[in-house]
């Protein structure tokens, strides 16, 4: 071909400069997975700030009983809205960008397999949300009919506003983004992947996102059909989802839920991942069961095509169908447990160093092993029947996306900031946002456990004046502030050490997989030198060649 | 300590079986995760890093036989609790089989319609039931999907569009039972009470006959008044009075309504004053709700007032 | 070195997905109307299976394109090229005729599950079709314009594979929609 004319000047520092010359385009026009990497990391976490905003604002409001802060309409455009956005724009998409940063090092590659295609898939998870968002400032609205837009509300003649419009469009866009990533992280993973690094040598953390990735390949398109037909529905009068017209609202909820509960373990996976990686590092010894960590993984993806209907056990889907679908969810939870078994079993025995990732990482344990265990709770159909659509099904899955997801991204970003930005964040102010946030967190929501119980319906703008209610409620309400607080703290953070925190180094934490073996942040093309890779953990090798992981290994 | 309520005070047989489940759940739980915590607290304190530490601890990289032990004990516990739960369902959940229902529970956004189809009563948000006995509810919606759920009662059930659905509704103790929809159905889902009274049979069967009484038009008098008032106005459009022309289902049956404890599925008890409160401005009390402040004057409202009342005094 | 195939391998994977949330739909409601509109009343399974044969030989123009692309034979690679094009658009010409037919008798996407299932299933399925036919379009201006002189090209085989994959949905729903309802 004849020779090439770049639009935009190669790039050759890691993190160009948004004031240097042509700095925004270099970023906006990026295919390098850590830029990219990093641009996601930054927009999830705005959207993270706009959903905790969306929160506290839910949680004034619901803080005494009767009260007026705020309109319904706009209650329900909120809690709408927060789900929303903490499910596909902050969870998902911070995991999937901090997968696309450290899956081509952790493997020893030069970039993903296709960089062009991680391009897409960011700038439709960016245009997706801001599709979104800009329903805010459109007459009717926000959508206003829960993140799940149950039919036949969400559609006319019960939702005559654009608002499910903007929130399927935007999601419509978003997913497509996240299924190009889920491919280009299976093909990346499986094609590219340094020599001697076999498939029983990837990282932990690499095993979770081939898993999650193969998952959003399958789950998505369910997702993606749900919402054409949704669209269709509304914008051209089909009747999918509409009983009136010989239509069906149940059918929605089973394509809502069959692509609803897999991505709630698309949510944890990653985060399983993350913790992986830091626990073993802390606790300066290897995964324990490496290999059933592995397989519990994939038996994790694969059982969760199987438990949709758990969502459904209120919906009178017959009794034998609830069966089969109690016993699958209660099943998930056995290769679950196997793991935070084998993450115990990690710490057991080692000399650990307790750095704020590992503060976040064994909290993590504690607090979704309570995620888990009420999860096994509801999977029992006679107890779902007493707390679904209540309290405790909110404070159950806080406890897992928040106490299990979040404290795992908190965890991640500690332990990967100085890889990313060459500095270390403040252990002093770790520590500080460390414990306002268990205290915050716990404080919001094991209180809402007994709300559920005693009879607090969820989804609701107002409550009655039932006895306790009302200080329960505030006590959650305070927590939450105390929860913002600690996100202040956090930001704090960040922005103190980009500027004035410790220079990192290489491999501050002494850690052992691939991309420790490089500068921090990492030269554009990744590596000068891939180490030889020998075992699962390259750097230990290296640093103790008489006491080799894989003894015997040949020499590839 | 008043009552706590829900899970806290099961009153038929079939919420104590699911009490009862969801303790044991709760207390197996309370141990696993005990034995996590007890675990974690020791490795804190006990592998924390010393400072006079040198040098990396022994590498231990698992082991097949604590494995499969730690998988094995996990499945028995699961086969144990699905056990609990089929035998669990099938005491609360028993098939209906060809039996008719005892009371037809209708949802609309966001009232109760509820009509016993023995009798032929028709009320809105309160259901009064006979203690102890067994009743088969069947629940349908006219709009969307709506949520059944009275937490000391026994389970809920959802009310879907296209879809009827059957339910047990029993009562072991007299009283008056609070619950609420539980499943988002719009602006108002949280203003969509729901009153379950219990009562002896005699008194049930006393209720029933009071029900049905058909109120005859009252002529004099304000209420008089209202009576005209309520038919010339847009109050048939949606209003059912038996004993006069209107007959529309979109709104609250209103031949009892003075006999109804609250006002608006809950939104304001039922007093003659909060009467004329709402009918003043109902939008005030339940926002976005499906009847429109109707701008009556001061003295309509007197009148409508007195009629809903007189309508009950017979 | 990127690998395209097995990229576009998981892709119409995850596409099969989304055709077989369409499929059920269209099962789901199968059956439930009755009166009004239906599959049996509606449709005539042959005019559409003849259309379908178009289809089903594209799927043999478009290996024998691989096969001439294999033996390096440039000038009969975009021969067949061209002739998958062709009856591509015969077989979508033919759901045009179809659709219109039926819009015509006031069959259409609302007037009941029959027409929004029936409508979805055959449109998004259309829908893919017009994208293969865009990308064999692509594929061929760029042969004339003398690429892919072979053996091997990932964007040929690639885009061959997507066809087949769109050829083989519509083997699916054919059945579902037109055998069934007529068997």
């Amino acid at each position: 071909m004849s020779s090439r004319i770049p639009l935009v000047p190669e790039n050759t520092v890691p993190l160009p400069s948004l004031k240097a010359n042509n700095g925004l385009l270099s970023w906006v026009s990026s295919v390098d997975h850590k830029q990219i990497g990093i641009m996601y990391l930054i927009v999830t976490f705005i959207y993270f700030l706009l959903g905790g905003v969306e929160a506290l604002l839910m949680r004034v409001q619901l803080a005494h009983p009767g009260n007026d802060f705020l309109t319904p309409e706009l209650y329900n455009q909120l809690f709408t809205m927060h789900g929303t956005t903490m499910i596909f724009f902050v969870v998902m998409p911070f995991l999937i960008g901090v997968g696309v940063y450290l899956l081509p090092l952790m493997i020893g590659a030069r970039d993903m397999a296709f960089p062009r295609l991680n391009a897409l898939s960011f700038w439709l998870f960016f245009f997706g949300g801001i599709l979104l968002y800009y329903s805010f400032f459109t007459q009717s609205g926000a959508p206003d009919v829960g993140w799940f837009a149950y039919a036949p509300l969400s559609e006319k003649p019960f939702s005559l506003n654009k608002g499910p419009t903007y929130w399927a469009l935007g999601l419509l866009a978003s997913g497509i983004g996240s299924v190009a990533s889920g491919l280009n992280n299976v093909v990346t993973i499986l094609t590219m992947r340094t020599p001697g690094m076999t498939m029983r040598r990837i990282p932990l953390f690499v095993w979770m996102m081939l898993v999650t990735s193969l998952l959003l390949v399958f789950v998505i398109p369910i997702i993606t059909a749900a919402f054409a037909m949704m669209l269709l529905d509304s914008m051209l009068g089909a009747t999918f989802f509409t009983p009136a017209h010989g239509g069906s609202a149940i059918l929605w909820q089973h394509f809502f839920w069959g692509f609803g509960h897999p991505e709630v373990y698309i949510l944890i996976l990653p985060a399983f991942g993350i913790i992986s990686e830091v626990i073993p590092v802390f606790s300066r010894k290897p995964i324990y069961g490496y290999e059933f960590v592995a397989a519990s993984t994939v038996a994790i993806g694969l059982l969760s095509l199987g438990v949709w209907a758990h969502h459904m056990f209120a919906v009178g889907l017959g009794n034998v169908t609830n069966a089969f679908f109690s016993l699958a969810s209660m099943l998930i939870a056995i290769p679950t447990g196997v793991k935070v078994l084998n993450w115990v079993a990690t710490m057991w025995g080692g000399r650990i160093n307790f750095a704020t990732p590992m503060l976040f990482g064994t909290a993590f344990i504690i607090e979704f092993v309570v995620g888990g265990l009420t999860g096994v709770a509801i999977a029992s159909v006679p107890i779902d029947w007493v707390v679904t659509d209540s309290y405790f099904i909110v404070a159950h899955f806080h406890y897992a996306i928040f106490g299990g997801s979040v404290f795992a991204i908190f965890a991640g970003v500690y332990y990967w900031f100085p890889k990313f930005t060459g500095r270390m964040l403040s252990e002093t102010l770790g520590k500080w946002h460390f414990w306002l946030t268990v205290i915050g967190f716990n404080m919001t929501f094991f209180i809402q456990h007994f709300l559920g119980v005693m009879g607090m319906p969820r989804r609701t703008y107002t409550y009655y004046d039932m006895p306790y209610w009302g200080p329960m409620n505030l006590i959650s309400t305070i927590g939450a502030m105390i929860l913002g607080l600690s996100v202040l703290v956090f930001v704090w953070n960040i922005l103190v050490s980009l500027r004035n925190g410790r220079p990192a180094g290489d491999n501050p934490w002494n850690a052992w997989t691939l991309e420790w073996a490089t500068t921090s942040p990492p030269p554009v093309e990744n590596f000068e030198l891939v180490p030889p890779v020998r075992g699962r953990r390259p750097l230990w090798d290296l640093a103790h060649p008489d006491m080799p992981d894989e003894p015997g290994a040949k020499i590839v | 300590m008043e009552n706590l309520g829900g899970l806290f005070n099961p009153s038929s047989p079939e919420m104590e079986a699911m009490a009862d489940l969801t303790y044991y759940t709760i207390a197996i739980s309370a141990v696993i995760l005990g034995i996590i915590v007890i675990a974690v607290a020791y490795i804190i304190i006990r592998y924390r890093k010393k400072p006079d530490e040198d040098g990396e601890p022994y590498q231990d990289f698992g082991s097949i036989k604590i494995e499969l032990v730690w998988t094995a004990i996990p499945i028995a516990i699961v086969a144990v609790l699905f056990l609990l739960t089929c035998s669990t369902m099938k005491a609360v959940d028993p098939p209906a089989g060809d039996r008719e229902p005892d009371i037809v529970i209708i949802g609309h956004q966001w009232w109760w319609e509820i009509r016993y189809p023995a009798s032929g009563v028709m009320t809105a948000n309160e259901v009064h039931i006979p203690v102890g006995e067994k009743l088969l509810a069947r629940l349908e919606s006219i709009d969307v999907i709506h949520d059944f759920w009275v937490p000391e009662l026994g389970r809920k059930i959802d009310l879907v569009p296209g879809h009827p659905n059957y339910m047990w509704l029993v009562a072991g103790e007299p009283g008056v039972y609070i619950g609420a929809c539980a499943e988002f159905c719009g602006d108002q889902h949280a203003n969509m009470r729901i009153r379950v009274v219990a009562e002896p049979e005699a008194d049930f069967e006393k209720w029933t006959d009071e029900q049905l009484v058909v109120p005859s038009t009252p002529t004099a008098g304000i209420a008089g008044e209202g009576a005209k008032l309520f038919q010339t106005m847009a109050c048939m459009n949606c209003h059912t009075i038996r004993g006069t022309a209107a007959a529309a289902r979109v709104g609250p049956d209103l031949t009892h309504l003075a006999d109804r404890a609250t006002i608006g599925a809950g939104v304001l008890t039922n007093t003659p004053e909060n009467l004329a409160k709402w009918l003043a401005n109902p939008q005030r009390y339940k926002q976005g709700s499906l009847m429109p402040n109707m701008k009556l004057s001061d003295s309509e409202v007197k009148s409508i007032v007195a009629y809903l009342e007189a309508l009950n005094e017979q | 070195m990127a690998n395209n195939k097995m990229l576009v391998g998981f892709f119409i994977a995850s596409e099969s997905i989304f055709f077989l949330m369409l499929i059920l739909a269209y099962v789901n409601f199968h059956g439930s109307v009755t009166d009004g509109p239906t599959a049996v009343n509606s449709l005539n399974p042959v005019v559409t299976g003849i259309f379908s044969l178009f289809l089903f030989a594209s799927s043999f123009t478009i290996w024998l394109a691989g096969k001439s692309l294999r033996e390096k034979n440039h000038f009969m690679l975009k021969v067949w090229i061209l002739a998958t094009i062709i009856l591509g658009a015969v077989f979508i010409f033919g759901q045009g005729l179809e659709w219109s037919g039926l819009i015509d008798k006031n069959i259409t996407i609302s007037r009941n599950v029959f027409g929004t299932t029936f409508f979805t299933l055959t449109g998004f399925h259309g829908f893919h079709v017009c994208v293969g036919l865009i990308m064999l379009s692509l594929l061929l201006a760029l042969a004339l314009a003398g690429d892919f002189k072979g053996p091997k090209s990932d964007a040929v085989e690639c885009i061959s594979l997507y066809w087949h994959f769109v050829d083989g949905v519509w083997v699916v729903v054919f059945s579902v929609i037109y055998l069934w309802a007529f068997l």
